[in-house]
């Protein structure tokens, strides 16, 4: 498996950082199951994916099936660190009308404090 | 004991010991088992082979078996059947015979009388005891030497026919009247095979001891003797009475322990702790001979054997199983060649061409193209992941867009639609993007890109990527979809890609990209300068992917 996945908590915030490919099979699976995981006990979750170097259609559809998700459970999650190709990805499916993507995860962490105040 | 070749019942299909034929169609060729006759040929759908193609009558010939020799008869077909190229009515067929029936040029058969592993069971057992066993052997060595040429079969044996051969040669040794093989399923024991020493089959029936094989399983012997004559208890038991049971000898199946080696003199005693697979049980009524002095050493050595026997005909089994599994992915696969199978319409005003390279199997790719009043409609679609799912859902939407493409529906209601289809199912995580077009005879051309790879305009060379799009289909049930429009002049193409072709991959990891795309597209003239520049990036590391181009040329 390419992908390695991180969690921790800032600020109150989990913050699970993704490192490698998000493709078809056990990546988007072990993607799928530890957001789903975190979002037993978290509502505010930020998905850092500035160590992602590619995302397939496959991966894609499993951000967004979690996304949605989440937010029919009443959580929500927050893009932190896209590179230039998930960008451009995004834009491309007009994804980002979807998401609330941030520049890194710093911005998404506040972004959540400020809809909190 | 003499192990002359045995003559059964034929093995069941599947075993590989039918005659195949081998169809070949301009580049494609399958195998079809011959396994039966009369086996018909012809372009009614009806027939066993199928050969579409006008020359072809629809009842043109049959093949026939008889005393295992096999014939071809035509049906007095119009254009002939051929064998070696010699025009015949009737001909006994010889190994790698050449076949056509009535088409001489795209299409043939060649005759194969049997598989190439098509030794059975009986017949591998039968030459090896021809030549290793002396009849000066003892019945121990006989019986090694045969259990161990069972074993080496595991490779084209099938389970059936390793029962069968086990209880045979149970019942030569023990000199039993009757054997039965019993495996354990999910509701408890079931006869697997049943002879007896005439080796006709037999069924389950009340005359078996089912309380003695109970008893057997139960205890942690290797094998259990019961002398009916010797224990008071067991002579008022129904099947002992009933068929006047004298011995019976029941031997447990456990599962054999993993092994490095496969050397007889390594095999381990059973271990009477392993789970217990079945059993092995022979008896002899009063009236017949004795079995009761049946030596230890064979029934220890059955007991050893035959587990591991039926363990690796089983997995052979499972083997045998994913095979046809792959079969079925190889059918699906020729459906979905066959969606992919594009008949190009042809229109004054344009000229259209397409092509799918598949990474797998099958893929989640598809074009098609339907001519209307309103104008030439394309669509192009990816649908998230790979094999069997993606398939299937491609063929759905492939379906539903053909149909409203043809009922000349507005272009975003017809994605919009099948967004709907697609959320309403909770089809997962799986979605589509997609671009459909429709080009009118004055150039106007209409497309909706849902989230798809951007289409490349070549106008004199030049490369216009619009930045029009839309959400994928089947991501979001609330998702809104908007066309966007350009006119195109006599000359100005359009080129549409999947992803496979921008992420196909090289052995450092680049991936084709965008420009690389641009780049050819600019000056190409032809869907094949695209697929070799692919290729040469690609330098022969396997496509990730599918790949499918399709170029409209708008002519005016």
């Amino acid at each position: 498996m390419d992908l390695k996945l991180e969690t921790h908590v800032t600020d109150g915030i989990t913050v699970v950082s993704c490192h490698g490919r998000i493709v078809l099979g056990e990546d988007s699976a072990a993607l799928r199951d530890s957001l789903k995981q975190v979002l037993t006990s978290s509502r505010e979750v930020v998905l850092n994916l500035s160590g992602v170097n590619y995302i397939d259609s496959s991966g894609l559809g499993t951000l967004i099936a979690v996304y949605s998700s989440a937010r029919s459970a009443g959580a929500d999650i927050k893009l932190a660190g896209l590179g230039q190709r998930l960008r451009d990805l995004l834009q491309i499916t007009k994804l980002v009308t979807v998401f609330e993507v941030y520049d890194n995860e710093q911005q998404a962490i506040a972004a959540f404090h400020r809809g909190a105040a | 004991m003499a192990l002359q070749p045995i003559t059964g019942p034929t093995s069941s299909p599947g075993s590989g010991i039918f005659p195949t034929l081998v169809f070949v169609q301009g580049n494609e060729q399958r195998t079809i088992t011959l396994d039966h006759s009369p086996f018909s040929v012809g372009r009614k759908v009806d027939k066993d082979l199928v050969i579409a193609d006008p020359r072809v009558s629809r009842d043109h010939a049959i093949i026939t078996s008889e005393n295992g020799q096999f014939e071809v008869v035509d049906q007095g077909s119009k254009h002939g059947t051929f064998v070696n190229g010699e025009r015949i009515q009737r001909k006994t067929l010889e190994r790698n015979d050449r076949l056509e029936f009535g088409v001489r040029d795209v299409s043939y058969v060649v005759f194969h009388p049997h598989h190439a592993t098509s030794n059975t069971a009986r017949e591998f057992l039968s030459q090896i005891s021809g030549i290793h066993i002396s009849s000066e052997s003892t019945d121990l060595e006989k019986l090694t030497l045969f259990l161990e040429a069972a074993r080496k079969l595991n490779t084209t044996g099938v389970l059936d026919e390793i029962l069968v051969t086990l209880l045979e040669a149970t019942l030569k040794l023990t000199r039993a009247e009757r054997g039965y093989v019993f495996l354990k399923t999910d509701e408890g024991m079931r006869l697997a095979a049943g002879r007896n020493s005439k080796g006709e089959p037999l069924l389950d029936d009340k005359t078996i001891s089912h309380s003695i094989l109970d008893d057997a399983l139960k205890s942690n012997s290797e094998f259990v003797v019961t002398d009916t004559s010797q224990s008071l208890e067991l002579k008022g038991r129904q099947s002992i009475v009933a068929y006047d049971l004298r011995t019976v000898i029941c031997i447990p199946l456990r599962k054999p322990q993993v092994q490095a080696t496969r050397d007889i003199q390594a095999v381990t005693p059973a271990d009477t702790s392993a789970e217990v697979m079945g059993a092995l049980y022979v008896d002899s009524r009063f009236a017949s001979r004795d079995i009761s002095s049946v030596s230890n050493d064979i029934l220890q050595a059955i007991a050893r054997e035959a587990a591991s026997l039926i363990e690796n005909a089983r997995l052979v089994q499972a083997e045998e199983a994913s095979r046809r599994y792959q079969q079925e992915l190889s059918i699906a696969a020729s459906i979905q060649q066959g969606l992919m199978a594009v008949t190009i319409p042809e229109v004054p005003f344009a000229r259209l061409a397409g092509r799918n390279l598949s990474c797998k199997e099958i893929g989640g790719d598809f074009f098609d193209a339907v001519n209307t009043e309103d104008g030439l409609a394309i669509v192009l679609a990816d649908v998230s992941g790979k094999g069997v799912s993606a398939a299937l859902l491609a063929s759905t939407l492939q379906g539903m867009i053909y149909s409203q493409l043809t009922a000349r529906m507005p272009l975003t209601e017809i994605v919009a639609a099948a967004n709907r289809f697609f959320t309403d199912k909770h089809i997962g995580e799986k979605y589509a993007t997609l671009i459909v077009a429709r080009i009118r005879r004055d150039g106007e051309l209409e497309y909706v890109n849902c989230g798809h790879v951007p289409p490349l305009l070549v106008c004199n060379h030049e490369v216009i990527r619009p930045r029009h799009g839309n959400l994928p289909v089947g991501l979001l049930a609330d998702a809104t979809y908007e066309s966007d429009r350009c006119n195109l002049h006599p000359g100005d193409r359009v080129v549409l890609v999947t992803d496979g072709v921008t992420e196909a991959e090289n052995a450092r990891g680049d991936f084709f990209e965008d420009h690389r795309l641009e780049a050819v597209a600019a000056k190409s003239e032809t869907l094949e300068d695209i697929f070799s520049a692919v290729a040469n990036f690609c330098g022969g590391t396997p496509l990730n992917d599918d790949c499918t181009v399709v170029e409209l040329v708008y002519t005016g």
